[in-house]
């Protein structure tokens, strides 16, 4: 029993091999408990609910795809502003309050892997949220079948569609979470306490959000282009209609980089602050 | 070169010094026991050394690694066991291990073996599939000891390893730190000073942020005031007895007891550290012809080292 084959452990010093296996259990850590389904249940509830507020809409209103009817909508926005908090709120503070984080401060690990594993754990599960909307073409389709067999062909009852109207859409709310997740880990970073971290967060992406639609009350003054180009409802709007622009991207990834770069020196900050 | 080497280190929390000037060094193969009242700065060394709080001042190094300019490569070369066993309570025993494992960079084959053997060698055997939530304050510990134990690391350090066993898991603990013994170097902190006595070569009595005494449990309790200590009973003239006994020479003081039942008295002498003055004892009460029925030397204990280091007055 005492024998340990000491010589033929196999070691790697790889910084991608800890950054997965960090990556892996923090991912793990959504799938594997019930934390991360009754997340995806109510997306998946909160996304029928605007395919029905959409379609209603669709009876009196046309000129629009689908997709900007779901996203244009105050219930899109109470789903939007709170999903990430409610993904993100755990994953630096209960490492900190359940005392995890001394298992991993005294592993040969380094604050940048610890940081970006849950980031991106976080990200991928953000992503997952939506995969359940890649369906909608399809169920479009379906949906036109059954419309042309049972009313031969009514051109109001079909929805028409081009890729455009899914892609658009989804990848605004893609690289848009590249930024959210990452203040919501920020935010995480903050304190020990998951309600705080939450709140905090929540409170954040609201400011952010109202920021963009500060020129709607002020009219335009000299800087309001700079609140047009921060305008998250702005950008869902030109994306849903298929104007897919390049300088969101350059803003929410920088954002997310500066973020996850200020997270890394909180991170460290308050172990050398205890 | 040693396994451990500890220079001025210092830590301060606000106002608080938690540690001041702590200069010692563990060698290779040395077991070193951690003593100190609660609060004395155990833990917090303890913590130093893993590189999880940052000293203020001074430094640390392990196996050569210094903790602050080359923190992973000291960590690689540690096993750690912290206090109250902090554990994700969501996951399974074998789960947890093997992410314990690969976070330390075992790779391939080598997580199943080094799992398997922890999971062995701790005892941990029929729980490996349970969720760590449901484990008893027994199993969580060990399975915090065979985290530490992953990846068979040269220098372990264990706070509180026994704490809230039973005296069963406590000898199992103890067995197995003992046997670890022949080829790691291990750092334990304690409340239990008969376990102290019993597997550690070395000790380190900290009090207050400072270290008091670091040596092994023989030299420690050689010197020791409570050392020369010898109680006797017996029947008879009490007065001359203690009078006689304290014109022996090495003799400091006799204490007299409060007298026991059917007429036994009751005296403590105390003396020189590390004399016997019970022959001299028995002879003054043989000489008188008084019964005596015990007559007992003290030897010291830890407890004793312990108490008389520790103590405020």
């Amino acid at each position: 029993m005492a024998e340990n084959a000491n010589t033929s452990i196999t070691r790697t010093r790889s910084w991608f091999y800890t950054l997965r296996t960090i990556f892996l259990r923090e991912f793990r850590s959504f799938l594997g408990t019930p934390f991360g389904w009754v997340i995806l249940g109510c997306a998946i509830a909160m996304q029928g609910f605007w395919l029905q507020t959409a379609l209603q809409i669709m009876t009196k209103a046309t000129g629009e795809s689908i997709m900007f009817y779901m996203l244009d909508n105050v219930n899109f926005w109470f789903f939007f502003i709170f999903i990430f908090p409610l993904i993100t709120m755990r994953s630096l503070a209960e490492e900190e309050s359940h005392g995890t984080m001394e298992g991993l401060l005294t592993a040969p690990v380094t604050t940048t892997q610890i940081v970006l594993g849950k980031y991106f754990a976080s990200l991928l599960f953000y992503i997952i949220l939506w995969l359940p909307m890649l369906l909608y073409p399809a169920m479009s389709d379906l949906g036109n079948l059954y419309t042309s067999i049972r009313y031969d062909v009514v051109p109001e009852g079909r929805i028409d569609y081009t890729p455009a109207d899914w892609y658009g859409p989804l990848s605004i709310l893609f690289i848009s979470g590249v930024f959210f997740i990452a203040l919501g880990i920020l935010c995480s970073a903050l304190t020990r306490s998951q309600i705080i971290a939450g709140i905090v967060c929540t409170c954040a992406i609201i400011i952010y959000y109202f920021m963009g639609r500060v020129p709607e009350l002020w009219g335009e003054f000299p800087a309001a282009p700079a609140f047009h180009y921060m305008s998250i409802s702005e950008q869902i709007g030109s994306f849903t209609r298929g104007l897919l622009d390049t300088r969101p991207v350059v803003l929410y990834v920088s954002l997310a980089v500066l973020m996850l770069a200020v997270t890394t020196r909180i991170v460290d900050y308050r172990r050398w602050h205890r | 070169m040693s396994m451990v080497t500890v220079e001025h280190l210092h830590k301060v929390f606000g106002r608080f010094t938690a540690v001041k000037d702590a200069t010692f060094s563990i060698e290779k193969g040395e077991i070193v026991g951690f003593l100190g009242p609660n609060g004395a700065g155990k833990t917090t060394t303890m913590k130093m050394l893993t590189g999880y709080l940052p000293p203020t001042a001074g430094t640390a190094s392990i196996a050569g690694h210094d903790i602050i300019d080359q923190p992973l490569e000291a960590r690689r070369h540690l096993g750690y066991m912290p206090e109250n066993v902090p554990l994700y309570e969501d996951m399974r025993v074998l789960q947890y291990l093997e992410y314990r494992a690969r976070l330390k960079g075992i790779c391939g084959k080598s997580v199943r073996q080094q799992v398997g053997w922890v999971v062995d060698r701790c005892g941990l055997e029929p729980k490996r599939k349970n969720l760590i939530r449901t484990l008893s304050k027994g199993y969580r510990q060990r399975v915090g000891l065979a985290d530490a134990l992953l990846g068979d690391p040269d220098l372990l350090i264990l706070d509180e390893p026994t704490n809230g066993l039973d005296p069963n898991q406590i000898r199992q603990i103890r067995e197995l730190i003992r046997s670890l013994a022949e080829d790691h170097t291990v750092i334990l902190s304690t409340h239990i000073l008969s376990e102290v006595e019993m597997i550690c070569n070395k000790v380190i009595i900290i009090d207050q942020g400072q270290i008091k005494a670091n040596d092994t449990p023989t030299n420690l309790t050689r010197g020791l005031r409570a050392a020369g200590r010898v109680s006797i009973e017996f029947k008879g003239d009490l007065d001359v007895v203690v009078k006689e006994l304290e014109a022996y020479e090495p003799v400091k003081k006799v204490i007299v007891e409060e007298p026991l039942p059917g007429g036994w008295h009751h005296v403590i002498v105390r003396a020189e550290p590390g004399t016997d003055t019970r022959e001299k004892a028995a002879a003054i009460i043989a000489a008188h012809q008084f019964p005596m029925r015990h007559i007992y030397r003290h030897i010291p204990s830890l407890e004793d080292v312990f108490v008389e280091m520790t103590r405020k007055d």
